[in-house]
């Protein structure tokens, strides 16, 4: 990451002066950003470092005198603040750094079994970069034999950006050049190492791993209830062991019947309840495509099991299935021996197909939006550079599809069955986004991170596969950006609602960073079971044990509880954007002025300190006049109330 | 002063089977109510009516759709929403209500019926009933109404007949008539002119306006030159021009000829580290340059720094006025859609449909050209000069672009209306033949405002806590512009606007030295009515609208600047003063260059041009100049800034803000050219949770909250903590006394009227009460207000309508002391 370590954020009190306007809505986040990538988590870890990681703050703002001086002081180190049970495992000096924005510069790196770090102390103030290993997807040897004896490394990551360095040739043939070390932390798995969140040993207030109980979640909803059950029938992940050992299922469907269900779906995902209309009782339930196969089978148990589901919700006679695919896809895997639900088969059913491409595709469109946003932005055909991409086009078919379904759930009062052909990708894109738009709770910190628990990790979404957690084949056609682009579609309602989320755009942008780093335990492994066989939630710390430690970090000042009401984005692509937060944070020269964040702070504290001043003044006044007969209209104190003006 | 204000006219009821015609027809001299709630203005007729409809609104209105009767007049299509308030009738008219259309803003009707549309004209025939009538407005909103079941067919079908044939495609009559219909009617007529005018902003009208804008920036060696007083020496430049001291006006009189149209340099701005803006039109060539004439023409030219001079040549980076009506028709055609031929560009063409109509890249260039002219003027002791062929277009956009860059007072309201009045209006910027309200001047038509307005925009939206205006009052703004009524948009220059008052029989009568009002005069052509300024926003838009053009909280100060790579974070310290007298540079494509036909009388043809000039070795200051305009680049990182300077506390207010300009921070002005947009509204839900704005709701929770605090604090006469609000209390005070007082324009909208009707018994039973019970303690001072209580309702003197923004302080961001706001939706914080 390109900083320049500046960092007027020192002291504790500027840092939480300053603070705002990083972590801002929208734009002023890409500073933010970075932050969160490398100077943060330690900040998580160790009370005492909080000021030091503080320092890495992105900020180039200029500074004051005094803070220089201490930056100054402080950064003589050259080597970065450790985490617990972090080692060094080889320094290099004179390595130089490209950075496509400001040019060679020449530090020292120091490899952790961590992260990478850089140091360059020619500048004033020092020029840092700190890049959790997680995020490398790629070390490539670039150019051995150039004309100074130079050799020269690519790191190509994750999260949108590459790193280019150079060192000089080793004298001593035998010694490693620093970076083959690198790779050796870079991809633990592919070494037998273990991944370091194995390792990390910090201590948060909070169990993070308690954040979800699946039985607590379904009791929120008001399962069990008279149509619905909550089974343990895959207690021993026998039934499918890509789903939680929980599940909500229609109360007159046995668990042997279930098993039969199982058969025909495919890997025996089972349609299972994931959300429950408080009032219409209208569910969304998610599944994976059945195992139709060319000659059309059918299962009468799969039929009754659909129409168990409708019967759940007295309110409608009809039950729609959302099938993720286009319907040609869909169609193709009929050879496979999946396929779609036909409606001859399943009475009062309704199929629509959503349009919505595989991961091959996603995966090409965010490589080509990396080309149009990495390093350099084509200023006269950016628009058409980023429509050619087609991301903000498959942003739109998800957010259109589960539109649809959190629209026929409220407005339709229908039940819903979602499925694509596994049923861990667009499904959970889908369910949880409808979700979202549905559930009030699920938009608050807390709801959010059992929403993701629930829909993505319980329910078995690959992380491990599509993210490849410490695995060097680098080209492995499982790998796909599914959870980016929910993250991304989870931005956009909170643009068109900014006041709807008790989250800010910092929240998710640390959600994605770590999703990368391999610090927390909570996005390894591909399902509920293997967590468990792998001892993950022992072993190591949750996200949000992090995030939890530090709510008002992630907290959107503007936010409203309303959580009764649905969110209807608008998903034409005229009301979409890119989200340049994320995805051209890297960019210097993105970022803007203006830290909108701290401004919104501002006005609440104005608008409390206000609030607090008027309800004693009037108070005084009705006690004054309290003996005079003219009763004044006490008002209640408003917290902002969604106020419908028509205006 | 009028007797409408109290014969209410009264509109007898209708019985159904009167054949429909004469619903309301207003007595001459009468106010008139329609029975379902409009407020006509004075003579304004009803033409037809239609009940039962509903209106579909925005996502800025809450989205969703409101009920209420929809109305046609000679003037407007109206819409009263069910429930709202009965009107005052004595308070001033409005020309629009909150959801009303002017005709004259129309620019389309198309209906939807079942399974179909139709583009309605005056001739067309229906044959069958509308469930839809959509308006598309020329100020690209987009209004829908829907009919219920429950409206009279007959009713739908008449009102669609109505609009179509009232409404007309504008051409010079029809702009006339409807100008006659808003405006024409005695009572308007007069009313008008006993407006008073807005004595908070510079209407640079007279010298005496010039001189104190030359006080406001500290600019010292200019004087204001009445040498085109009668428009002799330039038609279209205003009658006071701000030349240097030094130039006596004989000598002033030779140098017009040398410019195109008559526009000789003339002084703009002064930035506080001492640099000149200047504009001037091109230089005409084909003239034989005497030797005093030169001498004359550099001393304009350098204006009061006689050393160095940069000529910004507008014509080359900036598009053409023809290009940019190219891409706002485009711009136009793509955000507005068309149900009536249902061509809409698919969603997934629109980024590169956007891009092609390269609306957003001229936002850039004007952009880009103003912050190298920002950065310019930050180095101080220098003069810029904009040149353009004939400086009327996009020297006023530049110009005033600069301004909004480096002078907070022109990112408040008051200061932006001075700086649009004064690099514009007055500048002679040809509104009427851009703007082409007759349609009958295509060639000329040019949105070049819009264009400007786009950028300020911008600027907002990069810089939302440095301005004080909103992009609410962008909006009005950016509305108003199509509606053909106003005098500073209805001719090209002020001699035209001159002479047409003259022509209506009409003279300057200066009262306390600002009413150049309209004396009624009953025997003045009644066809050519007096016509407002734009600036007299309570004409158009109710209270509660106009308190969301300025925000409630004061800006922030500047922070230290975030290094970014975009910023030149560091003028110069070396003087560019040290060069030799006399150097002048050209800015072109962002470098700087000495051309020898820069300035035609050096190029050597006349001659005469010798002396020392003739050896400035010019080149020598261009690196200085260049570092001027240089952004930091990230590579080096500035060391002034560290060890020099690094200002603790308040930085410098005058820090140009330059934008970003890279593709991804050019934003679309959505809430502008998408708000009609019918995809939009497609999924259109009543529960929102976005409206208003949240900053904004919560910005005027602030102020609402100030509000109760100031009338609490009143009432129990204590001292509020030291807010913000506190110098300016008094002030508060006294323009709540003119509201409750002599305000003759409660809002007649829905809230906020509640509120007028509802408040005042509590407020004056409070006071006494207050009063009553700590006599002591109530402050001497504030003695307007305690008889507040009584003189409720007494004053209702037209031309006593003063209730223009009360701004103490024009200066810098005088915080927002006239909002009050529709007392929120309770009646709770009234008392």
């Amino acid at each position: 990451m390109e900083k320049s370590g500046s960092i007027d954020s020192l002291g504790s009190k500027r840092s939480s002066s300053r603070h705002p306007s990083v972590d801002s809505l929208s734009s002023s986040s890409t500073s933010r950003s970075d932050r969160s990538a490398q100077a943060k988590p330690p900040s998580g870890m160790s009370s005492d470092s909080v000021a030091t990681s503080a320092e890495l703050s992105p900020e180039l703002r200029v500074k004051s005198k005094t803070a220089a001086k201490q930056v100054l002081r402080d950064s003589d180190k050259e080597e970065p603040q450790l985490l617990p049970n972090e080692t060094v495992q080889d320094m290099a000096q004179d390595v130089t750094y490209f950075c496509p924005f400001i040019g060679a510069l020449r530090g020292t790196v120091t490899v952790t079994n961590y992260r990478l770090f850089f140091k360059c102390m020619d500048r004033e103030p020092a020029f840092v970069l700190d890049l959790p290993l997680g995020v490398v997807s790629r070390v490539e040897k670039i150019g051995s034999a150039s004309s100074r004896g130079d050799v020269s490394y690519g790191l190509v990551c994750k999260d949108i950006r590459n790193l280019r360095f150079a060192h000089k040739q080793m004298e001593d043939t035998l010694r490693k050049s620093i970076f083959e070390v690198l790779v050796k932390f870079a991809f633990p798995v592919s070494n037998g190492l273990p991944i370091f969140a194995f390792e990390y040993g910090q201590v948060f207030p909070e169990n993070g791993w308690k954040v979800y109980d699946a039985v607590s979640e379904y009791k929120r909803q008001g399962i069990p209830n008279e149509s619905w059950r909550i089974t343990k029938v895959n207690d021993h992940y026998e039934v499918c062991d890509t789903y939680p050992s929980t599940l909500a299922v229609p109360v007159n469907i046995p668990d042997e019947e279930l098993k039969r269900v199982a058969a025909f779906r495919a890997k025996g995902r089972v349609p299972v309840l994931s959300w429950i209309h408080p009032e219409s009782q209208a569910t969304v339930t998610r599944c994976s495509q059945p195992m139709v196969g060319v000659n059309g089978k059918r299962s009468k148990e799969d039929e009754k099991y659909l129409q168990a589901i409708m019967d759940a919700n007295a309110q409608s006679h009809k039950l729609f299935i959302f099938d993720a695919r286009p319907s040609v896809n869909a169609a193709a895997n009929k050879m496979k021996g999946g396929g779609f639900e036909s409606e001859d088969a399943y009475q009062n059913a309704e199929l629509v197909f959503l349009d919505i491409h595989n991961i091959h595709v996603m995966r090409e469109s965010l490589r080509k939006l990396k080309d149009v946003v990495y390093p350099n932005i084509e200023d006269s055909h950016w628009l058409s550079n980023l429509e050619s991409t087609h991301w903000l086009e498959h942003i739109k078919l998800i957010m259109a599809g589960a539109l649809r379904i959190a629209d026929k759930v409220e407005s339709g009062k229908t039940s819903v069955v979602v499925h694509c052909s596994d049923g861990w990708d667009r499904t959970a894109q889908l369910t949880s986004l409808a979700m979202l738009m549905l559930d009030g709770y699920y938009r608050t910190i807390r709801g959010f991170e059992v929403l993701l628990e629930k829909e993505w990790l319980s329910f078995g979404h690959r992380f491990q596969l599509r993210v490849g957690h410490g695995d060097k084949n680098h080209t492995d056609a499982d790998r796909s950006p599914v959870f980016i682009q929910f993250i991304d579609c989870v931005w956009q309602l909170t643009r068109q609602f900014p006041a709807a989320f008790e989250f800010n755009e910092y929240f998710l942008v640390t959600i994605l960073d770590h999703l990368y780093s391999c610090l927390f335990g909570t996005f390894l492994c591909n399902s509920e079971q293997q967590r468990l066989k792998e001892e993950v939630p022992k072993r190591t710390v949750s996200l949000w044990a992090y995030v939890n430690s530090q709510l008002e970090e992630f907290t959107n000042p503007l936010y409203v509880n309303y959580s009764n009401h649905v969110l209807f984005p608008v998903v034409s692509l005229r009301h979409l954007e890119l989200w340049v937060g994320y995805y051209i944070r890297w960019n210097p020269r993105m970022r803007p002025q203006e830290p909108v964040h701290q401004r919104y702070k501002e006005l609440l504290a104005k608008r409390a300190e206000l609030q607090k001043r008027v309800d004693e003044l009037q108070r005084e006044v009705t006690n004054r006049s309290a003996s005079s007969s003219s009763e004044r209209a006490g008002s209640p104190t408003r917290s902002i109330t969604p106020v419908q003006t028509f205006v | 002063m009028l007797t409408g204000s109290k014969t209410t006219f009264k509109v007898r009821q209708m019985l159904p089977d009167i054949k429909e015609r004469m619903l309301s027809q207003s007595g001459v001299n009468a106010r008139s109510r329609d029975v379902f709630g409009l407020r006509c203005l004075p003579g304004e007729c009803v033409l037809q009516r239609a009940v039962m409809v509903r209106k579909k609104l925005t996502a800025r209105e809450g989205r969703g759709w409101v009920s209420g009767t929809l109305f046609c007049t000679h003037f407007r299509v109206a819409f009263v929403p069910q429930d709202s308030p009965k009107a005052d009738d004595n308070a001033d008219p409005v020309l629009l209500g909150d959801h009303d259309v002017a005709l004259a803003s129309i620019e389309k009707v198309v209906v939807v019926g079942p399974n179909r549309t139709k583009l309605v004209t005056p001739n067309s025939s229906l044959k069958f009933t509308p469930e839809e009538l959509v308006l598309y407005c020329r100020d690209l909103r987009v209004v829908c109404f829907l009919f219920d079941r429950l409206t009279p067919d007959a009713q739908v079908i008449e009102i669609t007949y109505t609009i179509a044939k009232t409404y007309q495609p504008p051409k010079p009559g029809s702009v006339l008539s409807f100008q006659n219909a808003a405006l024409g009617s005695v009572e308007m007529k007069q009313f008008l002119s006993n407006r008073h005018r807005n004595t908070h902003m510079n209407w640079y009208e007279s010298a005496s306006d010039w001189e104190q804008e030359l006080e406001r920036c500290g600019a010292t060696g200019w004087r204001v030159s009445s040498v085109n007083d009668r428009f002799e020496m330039s038609t279209s430049l205003p009658r006071s021009i701000v030349v240097p001291q030094k130039v006596l006006d004989t000598e002033l009189k030779k140098s017009f000829a040398h410019f195109n149209e008559g526009r000789i340099p003339r002084w703009c701005w002064r930035h506080p580290r001492g640099s000149d803006l200047m504009r001037m039109s091109s230089f005409q060539n084909n003239i034989y340059h005497e030797k005093d004439d030169i001498r004359n023409l550099e001393m304009i030219l350098f204006g009061c720094h006689s050393s160095l001079c940069v000529v910004v040549e507008l014509g080359e980076e900036l598009p053409s006025p023809a290009d940019i009506q190219l891409a706002h028709s485009r711009l136009r055609a793509l955000c507005l859609g068309d149900i009536s031929t249902s061509m809409s560009v698919p969603d997934d063409k629109w980024l590169s449909t956007l891009e092609s109509t390269h609306w957003l890249d001229y936002t850039r260039s004007c952009l880009r050209k103003a912050s190298e002219v920002a950065c310019l003027l930050r180095g101080g002791h220098l003069t810029v000069a904009l040149q353009e062929a004939d400086d009327r277009d996009m020297a006023c956009v530049v110009s005033s672009l600069v301004q909004v860059m480096c002078d907070p007072h022109c990112r408040t309201q008051q200061g932006f209306q001075s700086l649009v009045q004064k690099e514009w209006v007055m500048a002679g910027h040809r509104f009427y033949s851009r703007i082409n309200y007759h349609r009958d001047n295509d060639k000329e038509e040019a949105p070049v405002f819009l264009l400007f307005l786009d950028c300020v925009w911008q600027l907002l939206s990069q810089y939302p806590s440095r301005f004080q205006l909103t992009d609410d009052f962008l909006l009005a703004l950016h509305d108003s512009i199509h509606l053909p009524l106003f005098s500073s948009f209805l001719a090209n220059c002020q001699r035209e606007r001159c002479k047409r008052s003259q022509n209506i029989g009409q003279s300057y009568t200066p009262v306390n030295g600002w009413r150049d009002v309209l004396h009624p005069d009953s025997s003045s052509d009644p066809s050519d009515p007096p016509l407002p300024s734009v600036w007299d926003w309570s004409l158009q838009y109710s209270k509660h609208r106009r308190d969301r053009f300025t925000q409630p909280v004061p800006p922030i100060p500047p922070l230290q600047p975030l290094l970014n790579g975009n910023l030149n974070t560091n003028p110069d310290a070396h003087r560019l003063t040290d060069t030799i007298p006399g150097s002048v540079f050209l800015l072109s494509r962002g470098t700087f260059s000495c051309p020898a036909n820069l300035l035609p009388w050096r190029s050597g043809t006349s001659g005469v041009y010798k002396k020392s000039h003739r050896r400035a070795p010019s080149s020598e200051n261009v690196p200085g100049l260049e570092r001027l305009l240089k952004a930091w680049a990230l590579a080096e990182f500035p060391q002034g800034l560290t060890s020099t300077s690094a200002p603790q506390g308040p930085l410098d207010p005058f820090e140009p803000l330059l934008p970003l300009l890279m593709g991804p921070c050019m934003g679309l002005w959505r809430e502008c050219y998408l708000r009609g947009a019918l995809h939009a509204q497609a999924f259109s839900h009543p529960i929102s949770a976005n409206h208003p704005h949240p900053v904004e709701r919560l910005a005027r929770e602030v102020q609402q909250l100030k509000d109760k605090l100031a009338q609490v604090s009143t009432s129990t006469a204590i001292k509020p903590a030291s807010m913000m609000a506190e110098p300016r209390r008094t002030d508060t005070n006294l323009n709540q006394n003119t509201n409750n007082g002599t305000f003759l324009f409660p809002a007649s909208r829905p809230q906020s009227a509640t509120i007028a009707t509802a408040a005042p018994p509590p407020t004056s039973t409070n006071h006494q009460t207050s009063k009553g019970a700590p006599p002591a303690s109530a402050p001497p001072s504030r003695p307007g207000h305690k008889d507040n209580g009584g003189s409720n309702k007494h004053t209702f003197l037209f031309g006593h309508s003063s209730v223009a923004e009360a701004r103490p302080d024009q200066r810098y961001y005088p915080a927002p002391n006239n909002a009050k706001l529709p007392k929120s939706n309770g009646s709770s914080i009234s008392s």
